[in-house]
């Protein structure tokens, strides 16, 4: 007779069991939707990762979703922390695909300083050259721009009379307490952040007007006004409308171009050519309204980044019900 | 009086047949005092040197510059000292005070708060500051503060509870008060424990220190976030270098200052 200690055992171990097996249930088979006319990738499997912000997260998964529905089996590796262990990551084989920005690329792994205007310039630079140097294939980008930008709350923009970055510049120069700015180290160093910014608009914000913090941060530091009232932002992140903010006029035209596009290695490239064509079809879809939208639902509203992808491509139609 | 009683118990630096020579061992000393500066200012010398023969680009020569490496030096070095001070002013009469037989009772919920502290991981001190009291220096310090509060306590503690009981009988035998006790026996007695402590919450603090950029509080965590960030190694290494030598320089310093502290004769 099974003493109680091996029977709390035996349901511990099955518990283990189930629950196992109901997360591999979370990452099994999808319905086939309109993607699947575009291409079929059965019996082939991908390790799918991304960076660990929002976007980065629904991008992961709608990926994962969308290369499921078409008969992929997929793994996924979401919410690597930082673009340097993602892309460590796809290089050292780790991962198969993540969505990278072509002006990350450019200036941080390609090691340029002065980003290319152009978008479709930008994006055959990059694809160009890690192709060449780095075997990577870039597979087609998403219409939406993740571009820097400076925001602000909108009752303080009122007030302090920014509309535009040129009228930003003239604050800093003329006040530059009323003009006390959040920045990210990233946003500090790089030619495409803060220094080509004062460069382009002739201004010099004094390093004690600025607070350096995490990126994530810096929404909630400008809709409090503590300790800053402009903030370096990302144009797509969904806290710029909950939060009441809004994004001042890049006048001059002086940041680049971000468009983000799955990169994979040129082995799994060469193995899966339909996987190009199913990302052809998903990321042309992928415009600024649609992933200012899906970044809301999860930053404001508060859903799971999953939830929200699988509702988008079910809307869609391309992945079935 | 008290202290010359102590004075020949508590010595154990006589001097051995073999090198009575008080010239050699003099030497020895200087030498190995001498070693860590020596040795510190190699690892500066090669890491500049190394910095100089590269071809640094825009970005990496943002951060590596005099301005930049010296303002994140000193804001490291306000935050150790201000933290360590602060430490020191919270911890050492604290601790006196729970080894008084009243408040000893006390001990270990002081303890195990000093222990908390150091167990949360410092990010999350930052983090959990940062949602109740907002960022900056200020937080930074305070964060610095709980987290490297145990090791002075501690040994504070200690110190003062493994001075031998009969000594401290022997003072209130020759008619001293329990005050004077304290400050003639007691705590000349454990002042080596105490350094020791200190300088352990000293190193913590040069280490911790580097979290501070996440506060916006700066210091050389500055540089090796960025460089980590924007993937440039020169600046991580120099951010990352300058931290360990700063905490072996501190190292270094508190050991000297152990030296020139500890009263003569013990």
């Amino acid at each position: 007779m099974a003493s109680s200690s091996t029977r709390r055992r035996v349901t511990m171990i099955l518990a283990a069991v189930l629950l196992s097996a109901s997360c591999s249930l979370g990452t099994g088979p999808i319905a086939p939707g309109s993607l699947s006319a575009a291409g079929s990738l059965a019996g082939a499997s991908f390790t799918v990762g991304s960076k660990e912000f929002t976007e980065q997260e629904i991008l992961c998964h709608i990926t994962s979703l969308a290369l499921r529905s078409v008969g992929a089996t997929v793994t996924e590796k979401c919410g690597l922390a930082g673009s340097n262990t993602a892309r460590t990551a796809l290089t050292s084989g780790g991962i198969d695909l993540y969505w990278e920005y072509t002006g990350t690329a450019w200036i941080s792994f390609l090691q340029h300083t002065r980003p290319i205007t152009d978008p479709a310039e930008q994006y055959k630079a990059v694809a160009q050259e890690d192709l060449a140097k780095n075997h990577l294939v870039w597979l087609d980008p998403a219409p939406f721009n993740s571009t820097y930008a400076l925001a602000v709350k909108s009752d303080t923009a009122r007030s302090l009379g920014v509309r535009t970055i040129s009228d930003y510049a003239r604050l800093v120069t003329t006040n530059p307490a009323a003009a006390s700015t959040c920045v990210a180290s990233e946003f500090v160093s790089r030619d495409d952040g803060l220094p080509g910014l004062e460069k382009a608009y002739g201004f010099e914000i004094p390093h004690a007007n600025t607070a350096t913090l995490n990126e994530e941060a810096i929404y909630h530091a400008v809709a409090t006004a503590n300790p800053c009232v402009v903030g370096e932002a990302i144009a797509t992140d969904g806290r710029i409308e909950g939060l009441g903010l809004t994004l001042l006029e890049d006048d001059k035209h002086f940041f680049p171009v971000y468009n983000p596009a799955p990169v994979v290695p040129q082995s799994v490239s060469q193995a899966h050519p339909q996987l190009a064509k199913v990302i052809h079809v998903l990321a042309a879809a992928l415009d600024t309204k649609t992933i200012r939208e899906l970044n809301e639902k999860v930053d404001i509203e508060g859903q799971d980044e999953s939830m929200a992808a699988q509702a988008w491509l079910e809307d869609k139609g391309f992945i079935g019900k | 009086m008290a202290t010359t009683v102590l004075a020949s118990r508590g010595s154990r630096e006589q001097p051995s047949g073999r090198d009575n020579v008080p010239g050699r061992s003099a030497l020895r000393t200087t030498a190995g005092l001498l070693f860590t500066p020596i040795l510190l200012s190699a690892v500066c010398l090669a890491l500049f040197a190394y910095l100089g023969s590269r071809d640094l680009d825009d970005i990496e020569r943002r951060s590596i510059n005099a301005e930049v490496i010296g303002r994140s030096l000193v804001e490291h070095l306000r935050l150790v000292a201000l933290s360590t001070v602060i430490v020191v002013v919270i911890a050492v009469p604290l601790g006196i005070l729970l080894t008084r037989p009243g408040p000893r009772r006390l001990a270990p919920v002081f303890l195990a708060l000093a222990n908390i502290g150091q167990a949360v991981p410092s990010v999350g001190l930052l983090v959990l500051l940062a949602v109740t009291a907002g960022i900056g220096f200020s937080q930074a310090v305070v964060a610095l503060v709980v987290y490297s509060l145990l090791p002075v306590l501690r040994n504070t503690m200690i110190g003062l509870q493994r001075v031998d009981r009969t000594l401290i009988d022997a003072g209130r035998g020759m008619g001293l008060t329990r005050t004077a006790v304290l400050f003639r026996v007691e705590l000349p007695l454990a002042i080596p424990v105490m350094l020791a402590g200190i300088r352990v919450a000293l190193i913590i603090n040069v280490g911790t220190a580097t979290l501070a950029v996440f506060t916006n509080a700066g210091g050389l965590g500055t540089l090796i976030e960025t460089g980590i960030v924007l993937n440039r190694i020169t600046i991580l290494l120099t951010g990352s270098i300058l931290a360990a030598v700063l905490a072996l320089a501190v190292d270094w310093l508190a050991g000297l200052a152990e030296r020139l502290l500890r009263p003569r004769g013990l």
